[in-house]
């Protein structure tokens, strides 16, 4: 991020400023700069790094306009106060060139600029060479073989992503037959078919699963966001941030290895999905990426497995109410949000988890 | 020992030749002293009575073979044929010249080492328990734990302008020796009930002019959350801890005038917006750094028997149980009889760093009693290496002894201090050696600090002498039954001050109570809290 070094402050665009002081406690602060669109901290003495602290809270709370430094700072200064959240500074001595420097080219902690930290960076690098080697052993292995190799690899950090939904049982047949104790994550959005909640708990009593989390939205955001139910209808990412990946992002919490039950006939962007897969921060597992729907199909039939009750009356894929309907295509994920170019809910978006975090900021 | 890689290497270049550009705008007068200041401290380099002194760190007290001969190489080269190893497991050189620091720094990077935040108001080296890794009694290696805190808190943006210095200290095990209860925050690894490894958070400890032992914050902190819980901490200090009086400014001020409970639970709520995001530390992290600190190899045998009673001596005081076989732990102890605590000489640090190389896994450590440590020598190799160490005039046997002073350099390198701090040592050394006590007295740990700021740990010494200015005279104040490690303790003062002379005297006098007055196999601080202050008192004020 580059900083903008004013001379003065009529050099920036923006006329309306608010301005707070080092001593302002966070809470205060947030106060101040709500619903602002530029703010300045006021540093009395370089040696007061309070501002930084006041800066990062700001930003980690959600806080998106403009933040400048002003007052007795130093040209040294200026990787911590760009990795502090700040966007602009007016020093009190602005004429040091040195306040041309560039910063150090990596960090050791995550900050507000957005890069990542060395040991997250090491760490992706890491999980992206293990899904490659992974892949390079078992891109033709069955979904027995794929899920003993994860559970071989990431035991203690490993969880089952499940929608209990018209495919859902087979992957938990598996696991429940391999590794029973693993965690099987379920998204319970308070919009899902009451079918799928009474299959949910038939399937955990039939199968043995001994780890099944539940993942609520937040109260708060329900209230704030969705106080008359009607989300899905005004802005149905929204709904699915608040319900979805937000929950997920929460829950995620201790698992850096995630089972799902995509398939690529699935079709869309699942279409070149592999067993195993680093999406920009956590490995998924995809024991079933290859097969095919008939294949899948003869699977599942011999598995034994009870069906979702829905399917019988013609839903070939379940997701939230509002959003799924019956459907005489030829794919598996027809009738999910119909009438809309959308295929994806997003909790499988590194981009969309990544915006979710903030939504409920965005308030500010 | 953990090795950088390209990130870490980048990072301290581009500081030493950042620091390089600051010094030349600093003697060519572009820089006053004053813009100056802030900009030395923050790469250890202080301006003390005589000359800048350089600060060099040695991350949690842990140098390779290679890196001690470099620290040699510097003593000879820009020093004055000596380093003077810290309390805070660092090495300071005091006579360094300002052009040639930049040049240093540029050496020391060549071994992976750098004087970055060594000063200034900002996380400092992060401390351990010096038998890491080799000690039979560890639930778990804290150095990964100290590798990934020295990343973490290195150029951290919202905290390098804190209201005061701040201080980390690790142990693996329940003896401590890393002093956990008297530092800013004090982590202790532990297991819960299932076996997974976590740590036991304090905060709050310290000592300079306000002495307190930390708070308990939490029992048990899965290890994943240890970055985020350092920075709710860190962001609630730095927010709240007072600025307007440097000697409130440290978070044990905080901590106490908060109340612990208040204090804990903002640092909850803080963590509860901090855990599992970006902070979450990544498994394969530790993985990482911990492959660097894998279990050592056993030795090729058990030491062989030898009639020689000096040896013997040094044998039973000095050399400590390894947790792998054949192996043992051998203090090196730099507190020969009237000599400067913790001064070694270019070529002791040859030769230990030599000696290390043959028979010890090339690994040393420093510890904070000032003394050196081969953590990992081939038991087989014990003689040997006692031969060694005795050439090199490093086989003192007195390693926990009485004579193990501590003490910090005093009025006659420090512009802070009211007192000499060395000359004291030296003579309580000589004293202790002439008495003929240390054999019975065991294990007594005696610190000295030239003023209220302590660096000489006097609080947590079994028997404490503070140097005070009175009118003019350098007077010595005595403190009895402190402890560092474990129980932490501050010790009571006994009396009135005394004189330099008296009070060696008066260092005598509490060994000799504590001789007399003990049941068997009771120690010093267990005498004393039985018999009270009295019995030390009349042999310190009435012989």
């Amino acid at each position: 991020m580059t900083i903008n070094v004013a001379l003065k402050p009529s050099d920036l665009d923006t006329a309306e400023r608010v301005e707070i002081d080092t001593a302002t406690s966070p809470d205060e602060a947030l106060e101040a700069v709500t619903g602002q669109d530029a703010v300045d901290i006021r540093f009395a003495s370089f040696k007061d790094g309070r501002g930084f602290s006041l800066a990062a809270v700001l930003r980690a709370r959600g806080y998106a306009g403009q933040l400048r430094a002003v007052g007795d700072l130093l040209p040294d200064q200026i990787d911590h106060l760009t990795r502090s959240g700040f966007d602009a500074v007016t020093p009190d001595k602005a004429d040091d060139p040195r306040w041309q420097r560039t910063g150090f080219s990596h960090a050791y902690q995550p900050d507000a600029a957005g890069a990542a930290p060395a040991y997250r960076q090491r760490t992706f690098a890491a999980r992206k060479a293990k899904v490659d080697a992974l892949n390079q052993r078992y891109r033709d292995a069955s979904p027995d073989e794929i899920l003993a190799a994860a559970q071989a690899e990431f035991r203690g950090r490993i969880a089952m992503l499940s929608s209990f939904g018209t495919e859902s049982a087979a992957g938990l047949a598996l696991l429940a037959r391999s590794a029973p104790d693993t965690p099987v994550l379920f998204l319970d959005t308070k919009r899902h078919f009451a079918q799928t909640l009474s299959y949910r708990d038939a399937l955990i009593e039939t199968l043995g699963l001994k780890q099944v989390k539940i993942l609520e939205p937040d109260p708060a955001d329900e209230s704030k966001l969705d106080a008359d139910n009607r989300l899905y209808q005004r802005d149905s990412l929204a709904c699915c941030d608040i319900r979805k990946v937000k929950p997920l992002a929460r829950g995620l919490n201790g698992y850096d290895v995630l089972i799902t039950g995509r398939k690529r006939y699935h079709g869309g962007d699942r279409t070149r999905l592999d067993p195993f897969e680093f999406d920009g921060e956590r490995i998924k597992v995809n024991p079933f990426a290859s097969l095919s729907e008939q294949a899948f199909a003869a699977l599942f039939r011999s598995l034994d497995l009870p069906a979702h009750p829905l399917v019988a009356q013609g839903y070939p894929s379940v997701g939230c109410w509002p959003c799924t309907a019956p459907a005489e295509g030829n794919s598996t994920r027809d009738g999910r949000w119909a009438g809309s170019d959308r295929t994806e809910c997003g909790i499988f978006d590194s981009a969309r988890t990544t915006r979710a975090r903030q939504a409920s900021y965005r308030l500010i | 020992m953990y090795r950088y890689d390209e990130i870490d290497a980048d990072l301290v270049k581009q500081r030493t030749d950042e620091f390089r550009e600051q010094v030349e705008a600093r003697l060519s007068g572009q820089l006053s002293e004053d813009a100056f200041k802030p900009l030395r401290l923050m790469n250890g380099v202080y301006l003390q009575l005589h000359a800048y002194m350089l600060r060099v760190a040695i991350p949690y007290g842990v140098l390779s073979s290679d890196q001690l001969r470099m620290l040699a190489h510097i003593a000879r080269t820009y020093d004055r044929g000596y380093g003077h190893f810290t309390t805070r497991q660092n090495i300071q050189y005091n006579w360094p010249a300002l052009v040639d620091i930049p040049e240093i720094l540029d050496q020391l990077a060549t071994v992976e080492m750098h004087a970055i935040q060594t000063s200034g108001n900002c996380i400092r080296n992060t401390t351990t328990d010096p038998f890491a890794g080799a000690s039979a009694d560890e639930v778990a290696d804290p150095r990964p734990w100290c590798e990934l805190i020295r990343q973490w808190s290195t150029f951290h943006p919202e905290f390098s302008f804190l209201p005061r210095k701040f201080k980390i200290a690790v142990t693996g095990s329940e003896a401590d020796r890393a002093a956990i209860g008297v530092h800013d925050i004090g982590l202790r690894l532990v297991r819960d009930e299932a076996g997974a490894l976590g740590f036991a958070v304090y905060a709050g400890g310290g000592q300079g002019r306000t002495p307190r032992i930390a708070a308990k914050l939490r029992d048990f902190l899965p290890w994943r959350d240890l970055l985020a819980y350092l920075t709710a901490i860190l962001r609630v200090y730095n927010l709240a801890g007072r600025r307007d009086n440097l000697y409130k400014a440290r978070i044990k001020i905080l901590v106490e005038s908060m109340g612990a409970e208040a204090f804990t639970r903002d640092v909850e709520a803080e963590f509860e917006t901090l855990k599992g995001g970006e902070l979450a530390v990544p498994h394969e992290e530790v993985e990482r750094i911990s492959a660097f600190f894998a279990p050592v190899r056993p030795g090729t045998g058990a030491a062989a028997q030898v009639i020689d009673p000096h040896y013997r001596r040094w044998k039973s005081v000095n050399v400590k149980p390894h947790q792998v076989a054949d192996r043992a732990i051998v203090v090196i102890s730099l507190k020969p009889v009237g000599g400067t605590p913790g001064d070694a000489t270019d070529q002791q640090m040859e030769a230990v760093a030599d000696i290390a190389e043959r028979y010890g896994l090339s690994e040393i450590r420093v510890t904070k009693e000032q003394n050196l440590v081969l953590p990992h020598i081939d038991a087989a190799a014990l003689p040997t290496v006692f031969e060694a160490l005795k050439d090199a005039g490093l086989a003192t046997a007195n390693a926990g002894l009485a004579g193990d002073i501590v003490s910090c350099p005093g009025l006659d390198y420090c512009n802070l201090a009211n007192a000499r701090s060395i000359p004291i040592a030296q003579e309580i050394s000589r004293a202790i050696e002439a008495s003929g006590l240390e054999e019975a007295a065991g294990e007594v740990s005696i610190k000295i600090s030239g003023c209220i700021n302590a660096c000489g740990h006097h609080h947590v010494a079994n028997i404490g002498l503070l140097g005070v200015d009175k009118k003019g005279e350098e007077v010595y104040q005595l403190t009895l039954g402190g402890v560092a490690d474990g129980e932490a303790a501050i010790g009571e003062i006994a009396g009135r001050a005394l004189s330099a002379d008296d009070a060696v005297k008066g260092v005598i006098a509490s060994l000799r109570a504590y001789v007399t007055h003990r049941e068997a196999g009771e120690s010093f601080v267990a005498t004393l809290k039985r018999t009270g202050l009295e019995p030390f008192k009349e042999s310190i004020y009435d012989h």
